[in-house]
C-alpha cells in the first residue's frame, strides 16, 4: 500500500488537487468565505505542525515496533538492547522473521554492521552502558532522543575507542553520582533511542561480530558502586 | 413518537448542519492537503542532489533546526547517524542496461572506518545473483586500473574480464546505497563528489 502511494505519488497528488478545486468549484455559488477562512487557518498551522512532529512521528512508529512487536525475538523490553538476528543478516534473501516480527529493522539493504537496538526509561534511574573490547573493529552505539530525532551522544570507535568500558546514561533529572571509572552521558529526554552498529567483514567474521554486538549491553548501576 | 434529546442535541445538529454546508470540513480537509504538499516542498529543498545521488548534510545534529530535521526524516525514514559518524547517499538507475561507476584514481570515498555500494532492487530488497554478491566496497577486492582509477560494473551479466568489479543488478529498476563510515574530511565539508552512475553500450 506505502509503495502503490510513493510510486503514484504526482498522479495521486494530481487526482487529489482536482477533487479539491471541484469541492471549491462547488462553494462558489453558495459563499466561499468559510471553507477559505478554514483553508487559509489550517494550510499553515498544519504545515508547521508536520515539520516539527515529523521525526518523532518517524521514531515513534520505531519505538513501537521495537517494544510491541520485536525484531525476531518477541517484543524487546525496555531498558533491554537487542540484536538482528544472525541467521538473518547471514541470509536476509531466504530467511524470514518469525511471524509477528517488525520488519522495520530489516527493511532495507545493509550488509556493513550488526544492528542491536533498544528503548531506555530514564525515569526510574539511570542505566549503565557495557561495551566490550572490540580490539580495533569498527563500531559505534548511537544515543538518539526520540522527541525530535538528534542524536546527542555516541560510544564508538570514532568517539570513546574501542576498549571495553562502562558508561552512565542519565536522564534530565538525575541527581545520583557517576560512578568511578564511568564516564556520563547526560540525555536531554528520559525516553532514548539506542542503536548499536558492529562492522561485520564477511561471512567468515559474522559469528565473532555477533558475539562482541551481544556482549553490548545494559544494566541498572549496582548499589554499591553507586553509593 | 418523537425523542427528546434536550435542548443541547438541536444545537448540536445545527451546528453540525452548518459545518457540513457551509464548507469549512471541507476548508480544513483542503487546508490539510495543502500543509503535507508544501511540507514535502519544503523538505525537498534540503536534499543535495549531485551526479544523480540524493543526500543530506546535518542529519542527526542537536540543534541542526527543524526544517532539516523533519527533511532528513523524509528522506531516511528511520535513527540514522551524524555524518561525523557516516553519511549515506542514494540514487535510484532506470536499470535494463549496462552501467559504470568511474571513480578517478584517488578518489575512492575518504574514509576512517570502511565505504560500501550495496544494491537494492525497485522494492530495497537484496537482488539474488550467481555469485552472492549484493556489495562491493574497500573489502571486496576492487582492482585498479592501470592508471589507478577504479570502475564498478553494474549490470545482470558477468562483465568479461572484470567480474572482481562487478556488482550485479536485477533486470529492471534498481536503488544503490553509498555508504562511508567515518568519513574524511573531504566528504563533511562537501568537497567529494560521488561519480555518477553512466549508461554504458
Amino acid at each position: 500500500m506505502n509503495k502503490l502511494i510513493l510510486k503514484y505519488a504526482y498522479p495521486l497528488t494530481f487526482a487529489l488537487l482536482m477533487l479539491l478545486a471541484w469541492v471549491v468549484y462547488q462553494h462558489l455559488s453558495t459563499g466561499i468565505m468559510p471553507l477559505a477562512v478554514a483553508a487559509v487557518i489550517v494550510w499553515p498551522t498544519a504545515t508547521f505542525l508536520f515539520i516539527y512532529f515529523w521525526p518523532r512521528l518517524i521514531l515513534g512508529v520505531y519505538k513501537k515496533a521495537a517494544l510491541v512487536k520485536g525484531f525476531g525475538d518477541g517484543p524487546i523490553q525496555i531498558n533491554t538492547l537487542y540484536t538482528q538476528p544472525q541467521a538473518l543478516f547471514a541470509d536476509p534473501l531466504h530467511v524470514t522473521l518469525p511471524p509477528g516480527s517488525s520488519p522495520l529493522m530489516s527493511y532495507g539493504t545493509n550488509l556493513d554492521t550488526l544492528y542491536t537496538v533498544g528503548c531506555l526509561d530514564l525515569s526510574k534511574g539511570s542505566q549503565v552502558l557495557h561495551v566490550p573490547d572490540m580490539a580495533g573493529r569498527y563500531y559505534a552505539v548511537q544515543f538518539t532522543d526520540p522527541s525530535d530525532g538528534t542524536n546527542f551522544a555516541y560510544v564508538g570507535k570514532r568517539t570513546t575507542g574501542t576498549k571495553a568500558g562502562d558508561y552512565l546514561i542519565s536522564g534530565p533529572g538525575s541527581k545520583g553520582t557517576v560512578p568511578q571509572g564511568m564516564k556520563q552521558i547526560s540525555s536531554p529526554n528520559n525516553s532514548v533511542l539506542v542503536i548499536g552498529r558492529v562492522f561485520v567483514s564477511d561471512d567468515s567474521d559474522l559469528p565473532n561480530a555477533y558475539d562482541l554486538a551481544r556482549q553490548i549491553q545494559l544494566a541498572p548501576p549496582s548499589p554499591s558502586r553507586s553509593s | 413518537m418523537e425523542i427528546n434529546y434536550g435542548p443541547y442535541a438541536q444545537d448540536m445538529t445545527n451546528i453540525l448542519a452548518w459545518l457540513s454546508s457551509s464548507g469549512v470540513v471541507q476548508g480544513i480537509i483542503i487546508g490539510a492537503v495543502l500543509a503535507f504538499i508544501t511540507f514535502q516542498v519544503l523538505a525537498r529543498t534540503k536534499v543535495t542532489k549531485i551526479n544523480g545521488w540524493r543526500t543530506m548534510y546535518g542529519f542527526g545534529v542537536p540543534g541542526n533546526g527543524i526544517l532539516l530535521r523533519a527533511a532528513s526524516y523524509r528522506l531516511f525514514p528511520g535513527p540514522i547517524n551524524v555524518p561525523e559518524e557516516a553519511m549515506y547517499w542514494t540514487t535510484s538507475v532506470a536499470g535494463a542496461g549496462n552501467y559504470i561507476m568511474h571513480f578517478p584514481s584517488g578518489g575512492l570515498p575518504p574514509n576512517d572506518a570502511f565505504w560500501s555500494l550495496t544494491m537494492s532492487d525497485a522494492k530495497n530488497d537484496f537482488v539474488e545473483n550467481p555469485i552472492d554478491r549484493y556489495f562491493v566496497g574497500d573489502r571486496s577486492g576492487l582492482v585498479q586500473n592501470p592508471d589507478g582509477s577504479t570502475d564498478i560494473y553494474l549490470q545482470r551479466s558477468a562483465p568479461a574480464g572484470h567480474e572482481s568489479n562487478w556488482l550485479p543488478t536485477p533486470s529492471g529498476r534498481f536503488i544503490l546505497w553509498l555508504r562511508v563510515y567515518i568519513p574524511g574530511a573531504a566528504i563533511l565539508n562537501g568537497l567529494y563528489q560521488v561519480p555518477p552512475v553512466v549508461k554504458v553500450n
